[in-house]
């Protein structure tokens, strides 16, 4: 009892941070071990060798990512990613803005039932209207094309208002008003004041953006059907790489195109990690 | 270069309430104006209002000879210091005071010229390339400013701009915005919490509570004549005792008592010459208020006193230059707690005083203020609204101050002996009784006239100063009132009609011709319905009537239509009136008639019986909404 007491409060501290780390490091390698084995598994020259089988490979070769960018789909895939991934981003990120600017600057009749409206209908998964969807796309020929996935996808942009808006309301409405009285119109208040205060939550809107249609399978997988060389990478990935049969024959290709797939993000993160950080309102007002 | 003028200005929220309330003023050509008031008054409203931040539920706001209404902000040629200074943190301090300049499309020369110059004023030149964040409190606020001299604003509007900061570098900034506004030759506005910053800055000062304005004056006649114990309390720190206690005239002296005390004080009577004769009956309560610096604790203002009264001491505050004493005049009183008859001295004698102590203390009562305990206003107004006589009516003929005059047909009564009220705006400078001028002073722009007449005072409004000895005056006996054994014998004709009236739109069918075919054409025009009779309002009233109302409540809002009783005429088709009896004033005539239920008064020359037909005079009409009392027009 007495050791206990004595005890300083510096070794206290440093007895709960090694405690602390311990943690984080079992997490962070649970976490990276599929990642890695996922590395490994793509330069296995067994094709289909890994499954079940050792963890490091016999035969090392990078045979899997010539196979997959010669004899696959996969390159068309991934330029039909690239591109719908793209064009939702500029459009979901313009309308989130907009939404958000509005919802949060503006006062207008109806602007809180829609609000929770708008909070209520996100919170149904959005494959519930999937079959509707399909239908409706098949009417306007917009079936195994990717300007129906680029529809789909951007359609319900402004539910994913609430986190930018909570932002833009940290902003002080008295730049808005001093903007206001420097002549400003709405437009420039919102390019010339809010939006350049606002650089981490478009970055944040601009990541989200893309990592959802780049990942996202059941939509893709559903709409582009009857044409293989329309599929994203997910639908493509999923549908030929493992569909029945083809499993053993294309793991280790499976594998080199999920690395293949994961560079895009990265690299955007890692690109736009540094705005992430802190935001760059101080000094605006009194703080 | 401009003057502001408010008119009839209310800011109304939807749920009803009212944040600011019937403010009218106008603010001269480089004036500094200092709205102050505790929170939640509706002075930052009203700043607010005038930039265009904020929308006027009713009323005009003019700035130079423009109505500004529904002008955007940035079009009213207005700049804003804001409180917590609004600075664009992405940008230098170069480019925050360029970036209204830059949106105004100036060239870039002329940009740099005004960005330098307005740094250099403000002592911010080395600043230029860094960002807001870099820097401290006052020197952002130099920022703000600059931001906003750099456009050269007609009005330059201040919201609490030195509330961020500390206590020294306010009382810098203070000195500095003062040495602005004398530079700039602008006219500013400036909203503060601080009466401090109110009474040293402005050149006149509004003060404001709940919404409603209390006073406007210089700082100087605010702190001497203030209108109400509110003001009275609220400039002045430590703030005024304030006493409750009763008057009591006894012969050319008037007795103040206090209550809870043995205290008691004689002033002359010439002090409350302006006072209503009521409130010196020893009965009505009223506030006597002193400032703290008013009372001396000296021994020989002591000794030489004519008030002086005795105080326990409780506990004292030493200043430094001079100690605050806290005492009780009910000497089982205690001193910390704010009752009717804790006193606070301020005192710079080197006597030492200590808690407990027994004191005498000299009144100086050139500087008393007495209140109304109820209406909390000052029974000694500058302008007195009235003059209260005694009066005897015989034979018709209404007798007071030693001066007879013959009553006229409107007026007449049976003989009575009363008193008599005469507004002092009721005195005319046409009549044949002879006047001494006792006194002749300028309030606020208004000639106020101490005459003598019979041996006492009557207050009279001049149209200008006189400087003759006597006059001749009249009175105006539509105003007067005489009451007799607490009824109102005479009463005073208003002065102002009000209708019971509804906002009305009609559809009119006008026949146009077009390509040689006649079309039916239909518009829509709106009026008001004053007792089933429509007029067509004006396009500039309607716009009023739904900025203030809005679309819907417009037209079921109950109204009254006001009309002075000199714009009302008489026509062949319009306010069907019925006439119930011609009022003689002698030189005028009035003809009073019933519309509904509203009775009304129009000037007239002959005698009508039956019904009448009236007509107001749309240029002059003045519109209230009688739910929330918002005066439209």
């Amino acid at each position: 009892m007495e050791k206990k007491k004595l005890r300083s409060k510096k070794g206290a501290e440093r007895a709960t941070r090694i405690l602390i780390y311990a943690v984080l490091i079992v997490i962070s390698i649970i976490w990276l071990i599929p990642f890695l084995l996922l590395i490994i598994q793509s330069f296995n020259g067994n094709a289909g060798g890994g499954y079940g089988n050792s963890i490091f490979p016999e035969v090392w070769t990078f045979d899997n990512y010539v196979k997959l960018f010669t004899e696959t789909d996969f390159p068309k895939w991934y330029g039909n990613t690239l591109l719908v991934s793209v064009v939702v981003t500029v459009f979901q990120t313009a309308i989130v803005l907009v939404t958000s600017y509005a919802l949060s600057r503006l006062r207008f009749k109806m602007r809180k039932p829609l609000m929770n409206l708008m909070l209520i209908l996100g919170m149904f998964p959005g494959f519930l209207s999937m079959t509707a969807v399909y239908f409706v796309l098949k009417e306007i020929h917009l079936t195994a094309n990717p300007l129906g996935l680029i529809l789909v996808y951007s359609a319900s942009s402004a539910m994913q208002y609430y986190i930018c808006k909570g932002f833009f309301d940290t902003i002080p409405k008295s730049l808005d008003e001093a903007a206001r009285i420097d002549g400003a119109s709405r437009q420039q208040i919102l390019w010339k004041v809010i939006l350049p205060l606002a650089k981490p939550i478009i970055i944040y809107t601009v990541l989200t953006a893309f990592i959802a249609p780049w990942g996202e399978y059941m939509f893709a997988s559903l709409i582009m059907r009857g044409d293989t060389s329309m599929y994203t990478v997910a639908a493509g990935m999923k549908e030929i790489f493992l569909s029945q049969g083809n499993e053993y024959k294309y793991f280790t290709v499976f594998c080199a195109a999920a690395v293949v797939v994961s560079i895009p993000i990265t690299v955007l993160f890692i690109w736009l990690q540094r705005y992430y950080v802190e935001g760059i309102t101080g000094g605006s007002v009194k703080g | 270069m401009a003057e502001v003028s408010l008119k009839h200005i209310y800011k109304v929220y939807p749920n009803g309430t009212k944040a600011v309330n019937d403010f009218n003023m106008e603010i001269k050509d480089k004036e500094f104006i200092v709205f102050v008031g505790p929170s939640g008054c509706g002075k930052s409203t009203t700043l607010r209002m005038i930039a265009g931040l904020e929308d006027i539920s009713a009323g005009e706001l003019k700035i130079g000879d423009l109505i500004v209404n529904d002008v955007e902000p940035k079009d009213r040629d207005i700049a804003m210091v804001f409180q917590n200074y609004a600075l664009y943190p992405h940008m230098t301090v170069y480019e925050n005071i360029a970036f209204g300049l830059r949106l105004r499309k100036l060239p870039k020369d002329e940009i740099h010229k005004r960005v330098t110059e307005a740094a250099e004023i403000l002592g911010i030149t080395e600043y230029l390339g860094k960002k807001p964040k870099e820097m401290s409190g006052g020197q952002r606020q130099r920022v703000a400013l600059g931001r906003a001299i750099v456009r050269e604003p007609k009005v330059m509007l201040l919201d609490e701009p030195l509330s961020n900061l500390d206590a020294k570098l306010r009382t810098q900034m203070r000195a500095e915005i003062s040495k602005l506004h004398s530079k700039l030759q602008t006219t500013f506005v400036y909203v503060t919490h601080d009466q401090v910053e109110a009474m040293t800055m402005g050149t006149r000062i509004v003060v404001m509570k709940n919404g409603f304005v209390q006073q406007i004056d210089t700082p100087k006649n605010l702190y001497n004549y203030p209108e109400n114990k509110f003001v009275a309390g609220f400039i002045g720190t430590p703030q005024m005792n304030f006493f409750e206690g009763t008057l009591l005239k006894s012969g050319e002296n008037v007795v103040i008592n206090f209550d809870n005390s043995e205290a008691e004080i004689t002033v002359p009577y010439s002090m409350l010459y302006k006072t209503k004769p009521s409130y010196l009956d020893g009965k009505t309560k009223v506030y006597i208020g002193l400032r703290p610096e008013d009372i001396s604790l000296a021994s020989d203002d002591v000794k030489n006193g004519k008030a002086v009264i005795k105080v326990s001491v409780s506990h004292k505050e030493e200043l430094g230059s001079e100690t605050l004493i806290y005492g009780d005049i009910n000497l089982n009183g205690d001193g910390y707690v704010e009752s009717s008859t804790r006193i606070i001295i301020k005192d710079n004698c080197e006597r030492e005083i200590n808690a407990g102590d027994l004191i005498d203390v000299a009144l100086n009562l050139d500087k008393v203020h007495i209140f109304d305990a109820e209406t909390e206003a000052s029974v000694l107004p500058r302008i007195p609204e009235y003059n209260y006589l005694d009066c005897e009516v015989k034979g018709g003929k209404l007798g007071f101050l030693g001066t007879e005059l013959v009553l006229p047909e409107a007026v007449k009564c049976a003989d009575l002996k009363g008193e008599l009220l005469i507004p002092t705006d009721a005195i005319t400078f046409d009549g044949n009784i002879k006047a001494e001028v006792a006194a002749c002073e300028n309030i606020n722009g208004v000639n106020l006239l101490a005459l003598m007449l019979g041996g006492k005072r009557l207050y009279a409004v001049a149209p200008s100063l006189i400087g003759d000895k006597t006059v001749n005056i009249g009175v105006d006996l539509k105003k007067i009132t005489i009451i007799s054994n607490g009824e109102n014998v005479v009463s005073p004709m208003p002065e102002i009609n009000r209708f019971d009236c509804t906002f009305e739109k009609r559809k009119t069918v006008e026949k146009v011709e077009a390509n040689g075919k006649v079309k039916n054409k239909k518009t829509a025009i709106f009026g008001f319905n004053v007792a089933g009779a429509f007029f067509k309002s004006s396009d500039d009233a309607s716009q009023k009537i739904f900025a203030a109302l809005g679309i819907k409540k417009a037209f079921s809002a109950p109204l009254k239509l006001e009309c002075g009783v000199c714009d009302l005429h008489f026509t062949d088709s319009g306010i069907a009136a019925v006439a119930e009896e011609t009022l003689d004033y002698g030189k005028e005539k009035f003809l009073k008639c019933k519309v509904g239920e509203n009775t009304v008064y129009v000037k007239t020359e002959t005698e009508y019986n039956g019904n009448v037909y009236l007509l107001p005079d749309f240029e002059k009409i003045g519109v209230v909404e009688t739910e929330r009392e918002i005066k439209i027009i």
